[in-house]
């Protein structure tokens, strides 16, 4: 799940404003004040956490746990920025962990109380956005493929890869993300390129793609994509998994998600520890918690989405399991790679997706 | 409609029609699809009250409109209060900087919400004030005095001041005055001026979804964190039952505005 462009609008200038007021280079985190209190406050995703997962937990620790929703990354940036929230974990989506890191807003993870954290699939940890898990922990993952109304690919069969987005026959039947990188991946992988190729020249012909793209293009949206596609405006829309699976699941006969084989984005969804956090005891409790597989795979079973916990596959539903939209094939997974800060080419890029959209 | 009627007339009526339509349509919708049987949001599938009866069993629902409620409450008292005293101040004083304080007064009015939550979630952040519902309730205050102060003053404009005089002359003291001549006609205004903004208060997001904190979740927050998953109907009977008391309290406020009928000399 990523940004609510509308959210994204406005929490940008509580951002600005805040920026413009914080005191400069803040410390590493400040040392707990004590184990805090049998309390903890989560903030966390819609749909994210089974109710019964936090019930069971309050039975068997006797932990009160709080907690809010939000709609968007921004939010967990806005909440942690005001450095008046007090909540004990978040789950921001990859790029928001690197702006949070970046920030100082994050309080490093002990992981000597964490042994359960070794039941979490290498290919998932270590990722460029927190070298060393130091700071987060994978919650849940997916890919950015796309998803299609069945009734119109009767004739050309199901898609399996990236080519009807740039098909001419689709004109005007074609939703794109309203998002940068993740359009230049969409191009690059259909050149079979890396998504995180920083070579110009690359880089140049993705945009020439993306521009001859344009025109099939009805619009570019990140905000309800899936609803517009499950409206039957558009016959394929880019997006995440989970919300494509959310709408395929009403009308499993009309609407499916392709993850093209050519590969497409991974994204992830990770816990982390907000500098100011005070509950210490309850938050390592909630973590070892989490982690237990039996625990994680009810979690996974209650909101269907792919987790990096192995041991908990063997508790997992297998019609969850089995549906490539949420566990991919690993040779699909192969060919998926994490958006990267890819450094000085993004200015380049900026300045393409500039020239796309104004065209 | 009688055949004799100007051709214009029918036209104006269409036109109407068609612009009410353009307005109302989705709430309808809305509406009829909170009774649907069905939990696809696009098909009409029969009568159920099947979504009510869920959304009466939704504790973490329940609880975010019972935070609606609380911030509602506290923000219609306190906001009523000091902005009925700004209106006074304002309605029936000359001072220095006068218009100045009206300006002042009417300006969260005028600016933008996002800068007035930007503003606020700073002011909390530098003041160290942990954001919980208690800074909602600050929030709404902030942004509702403004409404009270507007319509009570709107009420002061035709106040007869020698009414105060006689009261005054006839030996009661100022409080009195207050209580017994000022405050019972000027009413109106006031309890408009507190239902308008209980309204405003109850269904804000903007302002609200930057003070709020731990636990301070009210329902459009909690309604604008389900639509990212998907439109439920019981998201629309929530929204329907939201709308029903909007309406009830606009119209008393309304009501209440408009100026009492002429009373017949007793």
């Amino acid at each position: 799940m990523r940004a609510s462009a509308r959210a994204a609008a406005f929490l940008a200038a509580a951002v600005v404003c805040l920026a413009a007021l914080s005191c400069g280079e803040r410390a590493d985190a400040p040392p707990y004040p004590g184990p805090g209190e049998k309390k903890l406050n989560l903030y966390i995703w819609s749909e994210y956490l089974p109710q019964e997962v936090i019930d069971e937990f309050a039975r068997r620790t006797g932990i009160a746990v709080r907690y809010d929703l939000y709609d968007s990354n921004e939010s967990v940036l806005e909440k942690l920025q005001s450095g008046v929230a007090d909540y004990d974990l978040v789950v921001p989506s990859d790029y928001m962990v690197r702006i949070l890191i970046y920030l100082k807003l994050l309080r490093p993870l002990d992981r000597s109380r964490l042994p359960a954290f070794a039941n979490l699939d290498p290919r998932f940890l270590d990722q460029d956005f927190d070298p060393g898990n130091r700071y987060s922990i994978p919650y849940v993952w997916g890919t950015t493929g796309f998803g299609y109304d069945k009734r119109q690919t009767t004739r050309t069969g199901a898609p399996d890869s990236w080519a009807p987005l740039f098909d001419p026959a689709n004109k005007g039947q074609i939703l794109m993300l309203d998002d940068m990188r993740e359009c230049f991946a969409v191009a690059l992988k259909h050149m079979g390129q890396s998504l995180n190729s920083t070579d110009p020249k690359v880089l140049r012909a993705a945009a020439d793609l993306l521009k001859t793209q344009k025109p099939l293009v009805k619009t570019y949206n990140s905000g309800d994509y899936e609803n517009i596609l499950a409206a039957g405006d558009v016959w394929f829309a880019h997006g995440y998994n989970g919300q494509i699976a959310k709408v395929a699941a009403r009308e499993p006969q009309r609407l499916g998600y392709v993850l093209p084989k050519e590969g497409a984005t991974l994204w992830m969804d990770n816990v982390c520890l907000p500098r100011g956090a005070r509950n210490v005891a309850s938050i390592y409790a909630f973590l070892s918690y989490i982690l237990e597989p039996e625990v994680d795979a009810r979690i996974i079973n209650g909101i269907s989405y792919a987790t990096a916990n192995v041991p908990a596959k063997k508790f997992i539903k297998p019609e969850i399991l089995n549906d490539p939209a949420i566990y991919p094939p690993d040779s699909a997974l192969e060919k998926c790679e994490f958006i990267k800060d890819i450094g000085d080419a993004t200015e380049l890029m900026d300045e393409y997706w500039t020239e796309i959209k104004a065209q | 409609m009688s055949s004799g009627r100007p051709r214009r007339a029918v036209w104006l009526r269409l036109h109407t029609l068609l612009v009410f339509l353009f307005l109302y349509a989705p709430i309808a919708i809305l509406v009829a699809f909170s009774f649907n049987q069905t939990s696809q949001t696009a098909v009409w599938r029969g009568f159920t009250l099947e979504w009510y009866r869920k959304l009466l069993s939704n504790d973490v629902l329940l609880g975010t409109v019972r935070n609606s409620l609380i911030v509602g409450a506290a923000a219609t008292v306190l906001s009523t209060v000091l902005g009925t005293l700004a209106a006074l101040a304002l309605g029936r004083h000359r001072f220095r900087g006068e218009g100045a304080t009206r300006s002042l007064l009417y300006l969260p009015i005028i600016i933008p919400e996002v800068v007035v939550g930007a503003a606020l979630v700073t002011f909390f952040g530098v003041a160290g004030f942990r954001l919980s519902l208690l800074t909602v309730v600050i929030a709404h205050v902030v942004f509702s005095i403004s409404y009270v102060a507007i319509v009570v003053r709107a009420r002061l404009s035709g106040f007869d001041r020698s009414l105060e005089e006689a009261a005054l002359d006839l030996g009661a003291r100022p409080v009195q005055t207050f209580f017994r001549v000022t405050l019972p006609l000027i009413l109106p205004g006031v309890v408009a001026g507190a239902l308008l903004v209980f309204t405003i208060s109850i269904d804000d997001y903007v302002i609200t979804s930057f003070v709020a904190g731990v636990g301070a979740t009210t329902l459009p927050l909690q309604i604008y964190s389900m639509l990212k998953v998907g439109v439920t109907p019981e998201v629309n009977a929530v929204s329907t039952l939201l709308l029903a008391a909007t309406v009830v309290l606009i119209l008393l406020a309304q009501r209440l505005q408009q100026p009492p009928p002429e009373r017949p000399e007793g």
